[in-house]
């Protein structure tokens, strides 16, 4: 399993996301209150119920050990400054070119998407060659991969509510 | 006819053609996330309705097999499960490309994936009759005793912390609890929203938490993807058979096991492949490494998704009940060709069926040549490939395949917002393995307990249900083996360590 991650000494951040996931347990047992078959009902609760032993555990355990200073160090070992801003774009990149989706299409939101993600990735210069070289390629994969999924393997991408 | 006449059948120019085909088209869309080997399958179905029987199924069997590689391109490369099958692949192919060893893992994989096939095909050739009476004997007892023998895999993953793994995969249970409920219909966990009516696909939910982390810490830095070795090393086949050789215990016994997961209707490859990784790290003298990237663990998922393929045929061709949901699939091709599956089509259309297998071994061997040109390729690809681009391509590729699937946009987001919170857990410690390894086998496990609940009540014998049946004796004792034999083993060196002492 992939363990890019390193954990401080202490574990704060395991506390809180321990109390976290037992107030999930807490609504989703809130929630099987209103099932009325007990097949729907037992596994679920069984499962939550199991849930908040554990966190209960993780966090007796990690209080008895201390948390000294609960900050996780961060997840790449790199060898410059590691960039949120980039990482936040990505997200909200990917995030906001599926939720315009039902009114831009499949193709003009990969586009924007592809165009955006493709400026957080980029730490080169972008010389006038390096712009035309990935415009294109940009361009090639995002039609390619749309041509694929929409003409050959049939796949019916929204076109767009705009485009119709 | 011997089955010399059936071998010849099957070598003809055009099987050999469509074989070729079959593993290469397969391999391509099994390497692209989202789409899985069942898509692959189903897209080029309609292709085979005016073929001769044999040849149709040797085209889709080779279809099948190549994407169950395919899915190992993508596991090793991006840390991403191309199919679920590679989801076990990811523990150690990626960590052996992030050192370098990307070209390795391939062709291990390769190697790997050729041997379960051909143990999978063998089995499907001389014990297809008395398997598929296996098949029959699994009830939803022994599925729940198999889920929870699959569960006792995250004292494997948890990263050196088994109460994050246990809280992982309770996560992940109750995400597979999300929607509606399979035996009684209640509507659960979507407090309102439609979006959450369908559940949480699998295989969106792997992609986000496999792949979406992954890409977050991508943009961070301005570090290469993978570690680049200045000089070409080619295929470093030599290199794999070697550590391939060493491994033949493991590699047999993950294919048997593959083959004997892939006869068990609706289990596939993602468990076959989840159990052999088990017991390759219990039994392994390097157990410690695994998940650091080490060649056994890929050995034994790989070879153990592609025995599934010929062990999934056994049910489908014998019973006439899919072993695996691509089985299904092609189930339903050969009924539009009106070839009937049943006990008696081992000797009514001995010709077809037996010319299909030969073919289905023929396809595993070209995959050799085939696997291992594409994997070189692609990790070339990715390795070359400035991260400007690669990381659009893979966000892009995301975000078409996770659609794909049941063309859902709801689908996509869920995807992203999985991602996210998978990177949040990661970074505090809760790796995502046993989540995924909870809502994959949440389904199973709850379906399975519930029906021997009922069963068991209805009958009024709850402990014979659950502890009274010799199959699920078997699985319970491997399960609480595989749980203890750590601590039996380091209690055993122990005692060995003090006996020598004296």
């Amino acid at each position: 399993m992939p363990t890019e991650f390193k954990r401080g000494t202490g574990d704060l951040a395991g506390t809180v996301t321990a109390v976290v996931f037992i107030l999930l347990a807490s609504l989703a047992l809130w929630d099987t209150t209103s099932m009325t078959d007990s097949d729907s009902y037992v596994f679920p609760r069984a499962i939550a119920a199991a849930m908040i032993v554990f966190c209960i555990l993780l966090i007796g355990y990690n209080l008895l050990r201390g948390t000294a200073d609960g900050r996780d160090t961060d997840a790449v070992a790199s060898s410059g400054a590691v960039s949120t801003p980039r990482r936040v774009g990505l997200v909200a990149a990917m995030l906001l070119s599926s939720l315009v989706m039902p009114w831009t299409g499949f193709l003009l939101s990969g586009v924007l998407a592809f165009g955006a993600i493709m400026l957080f990735a980029m730490y080169d210069p972008w010389t006038p060659r390096r712009r035309i070289v990935f415009l294109l390629a940009a361009l090639a994969v995002v039609l390619g991969f749309y041509t694929l999924f929409s003409k050959v393997l049939l796949v019916p991408l929204p076109v767009g509510f705009w485009f119709r | 006819m011997t089955g010399l006449d059936y071998l010849w059948q099957a070598l003809t120019p055009l099987n050999l053609l469509l074989a070729l085909a079959g593993v290469v088209a397969g391999t391509v869309i099994g390497s692209l996330p989202g789409l899985t080997a069942t898509m692959a399958v189903a897209v080029l179905v309609p292709i085979t309705f005016s073929m001769e029987p044999a040849s149709a199924l040797i085209l889709m069997g080779a279809i099948y097999t190549g994407a169950i590689y395919g899915g190992a391109y993508s596991a090793i490369l991006l840390n991403t499960p191309g199919t679920p099958s590679a989801i076990a692949t990811t523990f150690d192919g990626y960590p052996m490309a992030k050192r370098g060893d990307g070209d390795l893992a391939i062709t291990l994989a390769c190697i790997s994936s050729v041997v379960g096939g051909l143990v999978g095909a063998a089995f499907l050739l001389g014990l297809a009759p008395p398997l598929a009476e296996v098949a029959l004997a699994f009830g939803p007892v022994e599925y729940f005793w198999l889920a929870v023998f699959g569960l006792t895999l995250i004292s494997a993953l948890s990263d050196g912390n088994l109460l994050k793994g246990l809280i992982g995969a309770c996560f992940g249970l109750l995400l597979a609890c999300i929607g509606v409920a399979e035996i009684s219909a209640d509507i659960r966990f979507t407090f309102g929203s439609q979006v959450l009516l369908g559940g949480i696909e699998t295989v969106s939910a792997l992609i986000g938490l496999y792949c979406i982390p992954v890409m977050i810490d991508l943009v961070a830095t301005p570090d290469r993807h993978l570690k680049v070795t200045t000089e070409s090393k080619g295929f470093r086949l030599r290199e794999a058979l070697a550590e391939s050789w060493k491994s033949k215990f493991n590699l047999v016994r993950s294919s048997v096991i593959g083959t004997l997961v892939g006869i068990l209707p609706g289990a596939g490859g993602s468990i076959a492949g989840l159990v052999a990784y088990s017991e390759a790290r219990r039994s392994s003298k390097r157990s410690e490494s695994f998940g650091t990237g080490e060649p056994e663990g890929i050995q034994a998922t790989e070879s153990a998704n592609n025995a599934t393929v010929g062990g999934g045929f056994i049910p489908t061709l014998v019973l006439g009940i899919p072993g695996t949901p691509p089985d299904a699939v092609i189930l339903g091709a050969l009924l539009i060709q009106g070839v009937r599956t049943g006990p008696s089509l081992f000797t009514e259309n001995g010709a077809i069926v037996y010319t299909f297998i030969y073919g289905l071994i023929l396809a595993t061997v070209l995959m050799l040549p085939a696997g291992l040109i594409i994997g070189r390729y692609a990790y070339k690809s990715i390795i070359t490939i400035p991260k400007a681009l690669l990381v659009p391509t893979v966000a892009f590729m995301t975000m078409i395949g996770t659609y794909a699937i049941r063309n859902s946009i709801s689908d996509v987001v869920i995807m992203i917002v999985l991602g996210v919170i998978g990177w949040f857990l990661n970074r505090f410690g809760f790796s995502p393995s046993p989540i995924v390894l909870g809502l994959i086998l949440g389904r199973i496990a709850e379906q399975g307990f519930v029906q021997a609940w009922t069963i068991g009540a209805a009958t009024e014998d709850l402990t014979g249900m659950f502890f009274g049946r010799p199959i699920s004796l078997v699985i319970i004792a491997f399960t609480l083996v595989s749980l203890f034999y750590p601590l039996i083993r380091k209690r055993w060196s122990m005692t060995k360590g003090a006996v020598n002492a004296d």
